[in-house]
């Protein structure tokens, strides 16, 4: 049967404010406000996928490079 | 002490004890395995040589045996237990049998460990130099295949246990959704179970009897493609601990919440549906495979970067919403408000970064046509240490920080050389992996003690073979000192006095597990279709290989020749008593 690991899920509420990472350093700071899901647009996100994209596709395109252009043509077969 | 701070160790002590004991096995390889990295690293670069280079295979196969396997694996154990019983609440159904399965997979490992170390003493006449790709002619002794059963045996109890706890937690709770940790963890066993059929066909019906002088010879082809059946997949096998710990732990320590519980089970299920009919994709250059098989293997792994983008969407959205939640603002700025003081944060997040760059080079790897120019070079080496030995192992040290302080009720001996070591993992490795790739690309080779050849010169565009030589090596002594400090640290934590309320509750997502269809918790139907997929993947091509070569292929001779005839346990003994300097 289940002994109760008291998951937060379950919790009705935290006594001694927002729980600290236990392998944070004692005097970090906690969260200054709580977001909801509508609250919540992460746009600085979208930017840094969108960067990996970019980066993504220009290295792509010089491994191609390096691999057709850098080389004779090759006949396969 | 508040029932908010209780921690797993003082709700589940067995259970705790059995992490615990999973992690040292994982530590104890990672430690033997960070050994023999920089005695590659120093010996190929030549910057220091104690070894002949005819042990440099015994070197790379204990390696890659001892980290990929040894360390990952007892490392995802310890993490699934661990999660298993928090996230469903209960205890194993039978503890003994979770002994029993942890027993098991680690003798299993040491019979296997110690066939490869005994390759170091030539006269006893047992080795394994087969490298982590065991398949042949490469020909291990036969206890090097026998410990991978028992292991393997080992690992798929491990899976049979969990379901049981959760069917047992069903039939309690029949209306609730699956916990997010314990869907993990049913999703990769399901993925796991697949996989190994490749390995315990190849390793059951041919490697081991061949070992055993049983059959002469064996399809080379065939036990390579039944390997890459389960090659592949085993990667995620090793990635997936470390997706759940940055899907479900990293939030937390960003100070947020994971954005979206139903796209982490699409993640999950996709691994499993995806992982595995795309083996072929390491045997681009394999003659004997027709190019349309390989093309529809190159096909499936371009999939699979969907659920690679979108965790990466997923979790960096996870880390900005702590992030906001911290006060950051812009664009970009809201980076900085990330806790990067903290060991276990930083360590997982630049372990994502490192990914992403996995990312790129993998694709490379993947892509049927600019393989070629990579295949069989360092390039990949260097591709796999920025996924396996950064995403993987690095995430796993990281999470470690976290974890221990619960499963011991002792604080970290020191947060600032937690902090130090991950930092030093990023930076060792972006010069070690960064050289790989470059070198990779002048054509240097991988798996040799000596990469120039006499009478060649590799031409380089900038800089010189001998600058990367430096990067390497000086890349390899930071990874090795690092893990010393990872070790070292979690050693001497053990000394600290045990404490109270060092435990830690995990934040429920900002979209729970309601938002998504109830048909992802359908374990059956993912399964089936897996195999289905498998089957369509695999199954023209096994036909063509057996119908060409036959099932036990046509003559050649294994290396180095091994089989059990072979061994004279009069000259083992005279070997061990030359090495313990008594009367011969």
């Amino acid at each position: 049967m289940s002994r109760g690991v008291p998951a937060v899920e379950e919790e009705d509420g935290e006594p001694e404010g927002p729980e600290q990472s236990v392998s944070a350093p004692a005097m970090q700071e906690g969260p200054e406000r709580e977001l909801s899901h509508e609250e919540f647009d992460p746009k600085g996100t979208l930017a840094l996928i969108l960067m990996y994209f970019t980066i993504l596709v220009v290295m792509w395109v010089f491994m191609y490079f390096i691999e057709f252009l850098g080389n004779d043509l090759v006949v396969v077969g | 002490m508040s029932v908010e701070r209780e921690t797993f160790a003082d709700r589940y002590p067995e259970e705790a004890e059995l992490v615990r004991r999973s992690f040292l096995v994982a530590f104890t390889a990672l430690g033997l395995g960070a050994l023999f990295g920089i005695i590659q690293a120093l010996h190929r670069t030549n910057v220091l040589r104690f070894i002949p280079s005819t042990d440099y295979y015994t070197v790379l196969t204990a390696h890659g045996v001892l980290l990929v396997i040894v360390f990952t694996i007892f490392y995802l154990v310890g993490l699934y237990q661990w999660a298993v019983t928090r996230s469903l609440d209960r205890s194993p159904t039978n503890i003994n049998f979770t002994r029993a399965w942890l027993t098991l997979m680690t003798i299993g490992s040491v019979i296997t460990g110690l066939t490869i170390l005994l390759g170091f003493v030539d006269q006893i006449g047992i080795s394994a130099d087969v490298l982590f790709t065991f398949y042949a002619p490469l020909q291990a002794h036969p206890l090097f295949y026998t410990g991978l059963v028992v292991f393997i045996i080992g690992t798929w109890l491990a899976g049979v246990d969990w379901f049981r706890t959760w069917l047992h937690w069903k039939q309690d709770n029949p209306d609730e959704r699956i916990p997010l940790q314990t869907f993990m963890v049913l999703t990769t066993m399901i993925m796991w179970y697949v996989a190994t059929i490749g390995v315990a066909i190849a390793v059951l019906f041919f490697l081991l009897p061949w070992s055993l002088g049983l059959i002469e010879t064996v399809n080379p082809l065939l036990t390579r493609t039944l390997f890459w059946f389960f090659g592949h997949p085993v990667v995620y096998f090793w990635l997936l601990p470390a997706y759940m710990l940055w899907y479900t732990v990293l939030p937390k320590l960003a100070g947020g919440r994971l954005f979206s519980d139903p796209l982490a089970r699409v993640v999950f299920v996709l691994f499993v549906l995806l992982s595995t009919p795309v083996g072929i994709h390491h045997q681009y250059v394999d003659p004997g495979i027709a190019e349309g098989f390989k093309f529809i293997a190159m096909t499936n792994t371009m999939f699979l970067l969907l659920p690679s983008l979108l965790t990466a969407f997923t979790v960096v959205a996870s880390m900005e919403h702590g992030a906001r939640q911290r006060g950051g603002e812009g664009l970009f700025r809201w980076l900085t408000a990330l806790p990067w003081r903290d060991p276990a944060f930083t360590g997982m997040a630049l372990a994502g970064l490192m990914f992403a760059a996995g990312g790129f080079s993998g694709m490379i790897n993947a892509g049927m046509n600019i393989n070629y120019l990579v295949h069989n070079t360092i390039w990949v080496p260097g591709h796999f240490h920025l996924t396996v030995g950064t995403a993987v192992a690095l995430t796993m040290m990281a999470g470690t920080y976290w974890l221990w302080p619960q499963l011991t009720n002792r604080r970290l001996y020191s947060r600032p050389i937690g902090l130090l070591q991950v930092v030093m993992w990023f930076g060792g490795m972006a010069l070690m992996s960064n050289s790989m790739h470059v070198a990779g690309l002048y054509g240097v080779p991988r798996r040799t003690a000596e990469p120039q050849y006499a009478g060649f010169d590799f031409q380089t565009a900038f800089g010189s073979i001998a600058e990367l030589n430096v990067q390497l090596a000086v890349g390899g002594t930071l990874l090795f000192v690092s893990t010393l400090l990872f070790l070292g640290n979690l050693a001497l934590s053990l000394g600290n006095p045990k404490v109270d309320g060092l435990g830690q509750t995990l934040p429920e997502p900002l979209s729970g597990p309601d938002d998504s269809p109830r048909v992802l918790d359908n374990m059956k139907l993912w399964a089936g279709i897996a195999l289905v997929l498998v089957l369509l993947a695999y199954a023209l091509p096994l036909g063509a290989i057996v119908q060409n070569g036959g099932l036990f292929g046509t003559g050649g001779d294994a290396y180095p020749v091994s089989v059990l005839g072979r061994f004279d346990p009069g000259v083992g003994l005279d070997a061990v008593r030359e090495l313990l300097g008594v009367g011969r």
